[in-house]
């Protein structure tokens, strides 16, 4: 049976449209490294690798000076430093749970997007993993948070959530790191016997570690590529859970929450899928990939993004109702303070950004809207971000002794390190494109096989 | 009688005490050090010297390297002089606490004295003399003074000598010598803080200055008398006055203190009652109470003073016109009627006279005299000028007769009312000379700055009551070229053709053995100096003076006049010393610059406080600037809403505004708005308030101060008290999953007694000065970085227009389960087998988790890199027992971990078990309250345990089952109503 004998309903709507071939999309796919980017990219790099430049200065002065320079302070002793680690670390479940659970899950229409995902989530855990290492009083020493015999004779305390945190976050960046490079492997040998410079031809040779594509190689490509995915999905739940008990095992009010590792999990893949959107609503039509990456695929990732949307609220719901239900005064006080205190709007600009605002989303028209998903998906984005300045900061004003609340204001050292954090991850990011198989076209070749068959069949040539 | 003569051939005999200083100098001992750490550096590359480095072979019989020498000494502010025990560490004085062996100290001192250690090792101290502005030697600036002094003698010219106060009897001495040479000279004693000095003693006969028995007194009515703040000896009334605010179990009574004030005092705050009270209208409550006493209780009025002047002043009358609370005066009149003489009655100094004579009348009323009011041995009061009397003596100086003036330590550039009228007029004089710790304000406009020794550098005695003297001694040899000041002008007499040495301390012992020793004891003079040395007091037999009578004629004279009076227009302005700054001579002590004013929690300034009321109607908030204009001066200062603030007053302090080193820009110079016309200096009426452009934001070391409902403090009334009295809690242990703990040897703990603790800050400043605690800055304060291992809560309780007030001190509880512990990476914040939390400081990375997890939130944060950056020579004043914390590790309170070790090694040493006060932490030490107790809650006899068994103890944060080693005793209320404590005779 064929699908042109199935109702409509039932028919697969196809992953890629237009004219597109097999060559086509390896030439799509390679022309990108092999030829002269446009002038814009160059515009863009300049931007982005100045603002990085930027932002890494702002470290340099810092640790040079002392964290004094950021805004932190006694009770706010986390600020933007650590708010960053967790939302880039958010940003970077994209990637995983998009081309990992997806594909586990054997969802096709992820073959196109997977690799700018999991790149994406490469990128972000390298921003992700910056500010760990310079938040510390004496950033000359984080190595001690590694647990290795040494002459200090001294030894890590593994009951505190931040060890286990380094551990989480090291194996999750190397792993995705390790499927992301596994994927490009076939790519990259299509690379190593195309390209014409004899330069990239040894660099590819040597990345593509003797790909042939045979069969035999293609049996344990595959198998690997599975347990690898397995064992990125226990890690993509696990890591950010990790990172909320940094939260939710401290005692502080607004942190110490059972609730904590899910809402923390659906929060990064919220974000992480918001993150995504964001890049692909450029990447698409900047890099002419509107055959592979379909309206169908951005629709697709919008109802994610909405699900998500309405997880997440139903996350802030429960999270509420806790504090409420419990009865503690300082958890409530602490919840009160975040939709009522003098940063009454840290709260608000959550709730609206990531709760309310996706709802947009509901509506199909809307969800093929480049400008609409744009809107809504860096409304995400930032939404996330002040949500975990809400966590963070809000609840690190207000603990148990009123005498001791206090202020947090972010110095220009703290925005600089942000805005630089972006750049760097933007940099990256162009680079990728500009060097690297945007698209896994070994996996998305099947499709364009079954699609040319669809409309042999329906009898179009 | 001729003083005694010292001569010059007295000073060749060798130092007949051990003097510390002589023996082995700070220069020496670093000296030594710096040889030998310079010796083991090249060792390996270079032979050793041939000779001369010789590493303490003949060690000085008392100093042992790594022991604490410790020695009595005393310290004059103004009419007090405080009798000290400083400890020094290889011949550096590190650490101020009080004489125990003195008898009104016992062991206790101010904040203020206890920061000198950082006067000492100022850095902006004057090196050497200076001429015209130009380093000089001695001998330079002598040949421009003596040849001045001398044709000013010759030409019976008048000379000035401005000095602080005198209440040392051989200073007094030396002043006289001058005198001698010196014909025309005109001694004047300016204490700019003492306003017009002790108005209430000029209303009895003889016109002396008595002690107050805060310990005998039942009853207490202040009258913006801020007597645990900084009025007066502050120290010895926190220690009376405590030991009736605790008492020892449910039922027992306790004093009543009524603070009848316009701004929020540290009194105030630790009142039973607090009515809020313009100035003007402290002397007609105090007649209506008088009246009252006299109509209802029958109490005879002073002969001379007829009961109709009190027919103006009723109860109900003074209640309507400035709308007290009727029941809390009434309740005044019949406690202080109960309690007669074991009452006390005060009256600020900064109130007008009349008010001081309503008081002195209640006093004679109550028949205090000789009871809670002593001038049985009072001395004589030293003569110091008011600001009126500076007015005078600038016109004075304006005449140009003058031929030179002599400033010895004060500092009339800043502080004398109208600064600027007093420079004029002292540019009129030919020739000044500056004997100066350090270059202010009026050493800028002196010809000759003489740079003086410090007082922890100094030889002096002091007579505070007759029967009592008090020895200065130095504890190191002058870091600098100066000269003490007493010595400078014996130098001088000496060079006038007087006959006496210049060296100070023989002249201080011959005098004494003259005019103290008694021949014919037992005891040689010298035994005698040496014991009177060791011990830094003396007590004399004296005779006492008969009980003091109160002038009614004067009395009569201001009931008249306050009758007549109507109330003053607009606003009224208190002015008064601040309680660190005092009259601003520590401006440039940062652990006093960067101390949170106890009350508004205030650092690095001072304000404008307003009433709720007042600040609400004028739309100002916290930081806004007002001018505020008196006559034709006005100053422009920040405004700070406080609660209790009397309606229609305002309160600043002086103090601030200093030139130069810290101080610089730090708060505004109050001083000009000080009436200096005579009219009371320190009240002044018909204020203009205007609103001024901008904001200075101030740097508080605490926001919030209200409770929220939490229950993190507790402040009772007695009945609560009763209602609610019973263990701490510990009963009935919170669930745990942790293993039970097992303390092998000790178990530190804590108590603090919230109703004795007065909130005074002596503990912050002794921890500071213990721990070495950088001081950051008022940026970083404002920026929430205080560095304060300890600091003092304060809650408001109730009403904004008149709250109850909850002080708290706040430091590492040392939990059994310690949440900063389990969540530190690198384990750097550890527990002791003996209860403490430790801190690692090079374990530390600085995650600040710990702090995050604290929910005391008493760790502190090396947010930069605070210490070696410090000027020298700063860091002589550190404690070389505890760490100097560098830049990016957490640092909190170890309940003085070195003194603890120190105690446990010196009874093994001993072979004995550590007994129980053996070891005192800085702050329990500092408390003039003693209302922190230390010890080993193993032992259930120690003093710690039992009061942790306390029917009125708590545990802050009890339910998040820490654990805390602290239990805090609630702070009780004695409010109307209840019983209060009967005190014996």
């Amino acid at each position: 049976m064929t699908d042109a004998t199935l109702p409509a309903a039932l028919r697969i709507a196809p992953l890629v449209e237009g004219d597109v071939s097999l060559g086509g999309l390896d030439d799509t796919v390679r022309t990108w490294s092999e030829k002269t980017p446009p002038r814009s990219w160059y515009i863009a790099i300049t931007i982005t690798s100045l603002v990085a430049l930027g932002g890494f200065a702002a470290i340099g002065y810092m640790l040079y000076t002392g964290i004094g320079v950021l805004g932190n302070n006694l009770p706010v002793v986390w600020g933007f430093l650590i708010i960053n680690f967790v939302f880039w670390v958010g940003i970077g479940h994209a990637g995983t749970l998009i081309s990992v659970i997806l594909y586990l899950f054997r969802q096709r229409w992820r073959n196109a997007i997977s690799r700018i995902a999991e790149a994406t989530t490469v990128f972000a855990f390298m921003c992700a993993m910056i500010f760990p290492a310079i938040h510390v009083g004496r950033p000359w020493l984080p190595y001690w948070l590694i647990p290795y015999p040494n002459q200090r004779g001294m030894w890590v305390n593994f009951r505190s959530p931040l060890i286990w945190d380094v551990f989480a976050v090291l194996t999750y960046f190397s792993v995705s790191l390790m499927f992301w490079y596994l994927g490009l492997i076939p790519d990259l040998a299509t690379l190593r016997s195309t390209t014409k410079s004899r330069f990239k031809r040894v660099v590819f040779r040597l990345l593509s570690l003797g790909w042939v594509g045979n069969a035999w190689h293609w049996l344990q490509y595959e198998k690997a590529y599975l347990l690898l995915a397995g064992l990125t999905t226990v890690l993509a739940l696990s890591v950010h859970s990790i990172v909320s008990m940094d939260f939710a095992s401290s005692m502080v009010p607004g942190w110490h929450m059972t609730i904590f590792p899910p809402y923390f999990v659906v929060g990064a893949a919220f974000s992480g899928f918001a993150g995504v959107v964001l890049v692909f609503a450029f990447v698409r039509t900047a890099m002419h990939l509107e055959e592979y990456v379909t309206p169908r695929h951005m629709d697709l990732l919008n109802r994610m993004v909405l699900f998500l949307s309405c997880v997440m609220a139903y996350a802030y719901l429960m999270e509420g109702f806790t504090a409420w239900y419990s009865a503690d005064p300082y958890v409530k006080y602490v919840f009160a303070t975040y939709v009522f205190g003098g940063q009454w709007w840290a709260g608000w600009l959550t709730i609206t950004l990531n709760c309310i605002l996706p709802q947009l989303l509901w509506f199909p028209r809307l969800r093929r809207s480049v400008p609409i998903m744009v809107i809504v998906s860096a409304g995400v984005t930032l939404g996330m971000w002040m949500e975990r300045y809400t966590i963070i900061v809000l609840s690190l004003k207000r603990d148990y002794l009123p005498s001791s609340w206090g202020g947090y204001l972010p110095t220009p050292v703290d925005w600089a390190i942000l805005i630089g954090s972006v750049g760097f991850f933007l940099t990256m990011l162009l680079l990728f494109l500009r060097k690297l198989p945007v698209i896994a076209a070994w996996e998305v070749k099947p499709d364009i096989v079954y699609y040319q068959k669809q409309r042999t069949e329906a009898g179009h040539v | 009688m001729a003083e005694p003569r010292v001569t010059d051939a007295d000073l060749q005999r060798p130092p007949t005490l051990p003097v510390e200083g002589d023996l082995v100098s700070r220069r020496r001992f670093l000296g030594l050090v710096g040889a030998s750490a310079a010796l083991a550096a090249t060792a390996a590359c270079e032979a050793p010297p041939a000779d001369t480095i010789v590493p303490y072979t003949r060690k000085p019989d008392d100093v042992i390297p790594g022991v604490a020498n410790y020695y009595a000494s005393t310290y004059q502010e103004g009419v007090v002089a405080y009798g000290v025990l400083v400890k020094a560490r290889e011949g550096r004085p590190i650490h101020i606490d009080g004489n125990d062996e003195h008898p009104v100290f016992r062991g206790k001192t101010s904040i203020r004295t206890q920061a000198e250690i950082l006067g000492l090792y100022d850095p902006e101290r004057l090196r050497e003399p200076l001429v015209s502005g130009r380093s000089a030697g001695w001998d330079a600036a002598d040949a421009r003074i003596v040849p001045a002094l001398r044709a000013a003698a010759d030409a019976r010219k008048p000379v000035l000598l401005l000095t602080p106060a005198v209440i040392s009897p051989t200073r007094a001495a030396v002043i006289a010598e001058l005198q001698k040479v010196v014909p025309g000279l005109r001694h004047v004693a300016w204490e700019p803080a003492l306003g017009a000095g002790d108005q209430s003693a000029s209303c009895f006969d003889p016109a002396v200055s008595p002690a107050y028995r805060f310990e005998r007194a039942s009853v207490i009515a202040a009258f913006d008398a801020d007597f645990l703040g900084a009025m007066g000896n502050a120290v010895a009334a926190i220690g009376g006055f405590a030991q009736h605010r605790r008492p020892a179990g449910a039922g027992d009574a306790m004093s009543r203190l009524y603070a009848i004030e316009s701004g929020m005092s540290l009194t105030g705050s630790k009142s039973d009652v607090r009515i809020p009270l313009r100035p003007s209208g402290a002397a007609p409550v105090a007649f209506a109470v008088a009246g009252a006493l006299h109509t209802r209780h029958g109490r005879a009025l002073p002969a001379g003073f007829a009961a109709e002047l009190l027919a103006p002043f009723t109860l109900d009358a003074v209640a309507s016109r400035y709308r007290l609370d009727g029941r809390a005066l009434d309740a005044l009149v019949d406690d202080l009627a109960a309690a007669s003489k074991r009452s006390l009655v005060l009256a600020g100094p900064s109130l007008p006279p009349e008010a001081h004579a309503a008081v002195a009348l209640l006093n004679a009323m109550l028949g205090t005299e000789g009871f809670t009011v002593d001038a049985a041995f009072a001395v004589d009061s030293p003569s110091v000028a008011t600001p009126a009397d500076m007015t005078q003596l600038a016109r004075d100086l304006d005449a140009g007769t003058y031929a030179a003036a002599i400033i010895w330590d004060t500092n009339p550039s800043y502080d004398a009312s109208g600064g600027g009228a007093f420079d004029a007029a002292l540019a009129r004089v030919p020739f000044k000379v500056r004997l100066a710790l350090r270059a202010d304000e009026t050493a800028d406009r002196c010809d000759v700055v003489l740079p003086v020794n410090h007082w922890l550098e100094s030889w002096n005695d002091f007579e505070p009551s007759r029967d009592l003297l008090s020895l200065q001694q130095p504890l190191i040899r002058p870091l600098y070229d100066t000269r003490q000041g007493e010595e400078i002008l014996l130098g001088w007499v000496k060079a006038l053709g007087g006959r006496v040495t210049s060296d100070y301390r023989a002249y201080l012992m011959m005098r004494w053995e003259r005019a103290v020793y008694r021949k014919g004891t037992p005891a040689s003079f010298q035994k005698f100096w040496m014991t009177a040395v060791h011990d830094g007091v003396l007590r004399r037999d004296a005779e006492a003076r008969p009980p003091r009578t109160v002038r009614a004629d004067r009395i009569v004279d201001a009931a008249r006049r306050v009758a007549r009076a109507a109330d003053p227009s607009g606003m009224e302005l208190l002015i008064a010393p601040d309680i660190r700054l005092w009259d601003g001579r520590y401006a440039n002590i940062g652990w006093l610059q960067e101390l949170p004013e106890p009350v508004t929690k205030v650092t690095w300034g001072n304000v404008l406080a307003l009433s709720p009321a007042d600040a609400g109607r004028r739309r100002l908030n916290d930081g806004d600037l007002v001018t505020v204009t008196v006559g034709a001066r006005s100053v422009t200062l920040p405004v700070l809403v406080q609660p209790g603030q009397a309606e229609g007053t305002a309160c600043t302090a002086l103090g601030f505004g200093r030139a130069g080193g810290v101080a610089e820009g730090q708060g505004v110079n109050v001083f000009p708005l000080v009436a200096a016309d005579g009219s009371p200096p320190f009240w002044r009426a018909a204020v203009q308030l205007t609103r001024a452009a901008g904001r200075r934001p101030l740097a508080r070391s605490q926001l919030e101060f209200s409770l929220h409902d939490r229950d993190v403090v507790r402040l009772w009334s007695l009945d609560e008290y009763a209602r609610n009295a019973g263990p701490v809690g510990d009963d009935q242990p919170l669930a745990t999953l942790n293993p039970p703990q097992d303390w092998p040897e000790h178990k530190w703990g804590m108590a603090i007694d919230l109703s004795a603790c007065v909130g005074c800050a002596g503990c912050q400043i002794a921890c500071q000065s213990e721990n070495n605690i950088p001081v950051v800055g008022p940026e970083q304060v404002a920026r929430g970085r205080i560095m304060h291992w300890l600091r003092n809560d304060v809650y408001y309780v109730g009403a904004e227009d008149n709250p109850q007030v909850a002080h708290e001190p706040m430091l590492c509880q040392q939990c059994d389960d310690a949440p900063c512990e389990p969540v530190c990476p690198v384990a750097a914040t550890v527990h002791s087998e003996d209860g403490l939390n430790e801190q690692m400081y090079n374990r530390c990375i600085g995650v600040r988790y710990c702090a995050a997890n604290c929910p005391y939130m008493v760790r502190r944060f090396n947010f930069f890199d605070y210490t070696s950056t410090m000027t020298d020579p700063l860091d002589l004043a550190f404690n070389p027992e505890v760490t100097v914390r560098p830049r990016g590790v957490m640092e909190k309170c170890t309940f003085c971990v070195q003194r603890i070790r120190n105690g446990v090694q010196v009874a093994r040493d001993e072979g004995r078990p550590v007994a129980d006060g053996d070891i005192t932490p800085a702050c329990a030490a500092a408390c003039p309250a003693d209302a922190i107790v230390f010890g080993d809650l193993k032992d259930p006899n120690s003093r710690v345990s039992k009061l942790a068994r306390s029917d009125r103890g708590f545990k802050v944060l009890r339910e998040l089952g820490t654990r805390p080693a602290i239990t805090y005793m609630a702070e009780l209320k004695n409010p109307v109503g209840a019983a209060v404590e009967r005190i014996d005779d």
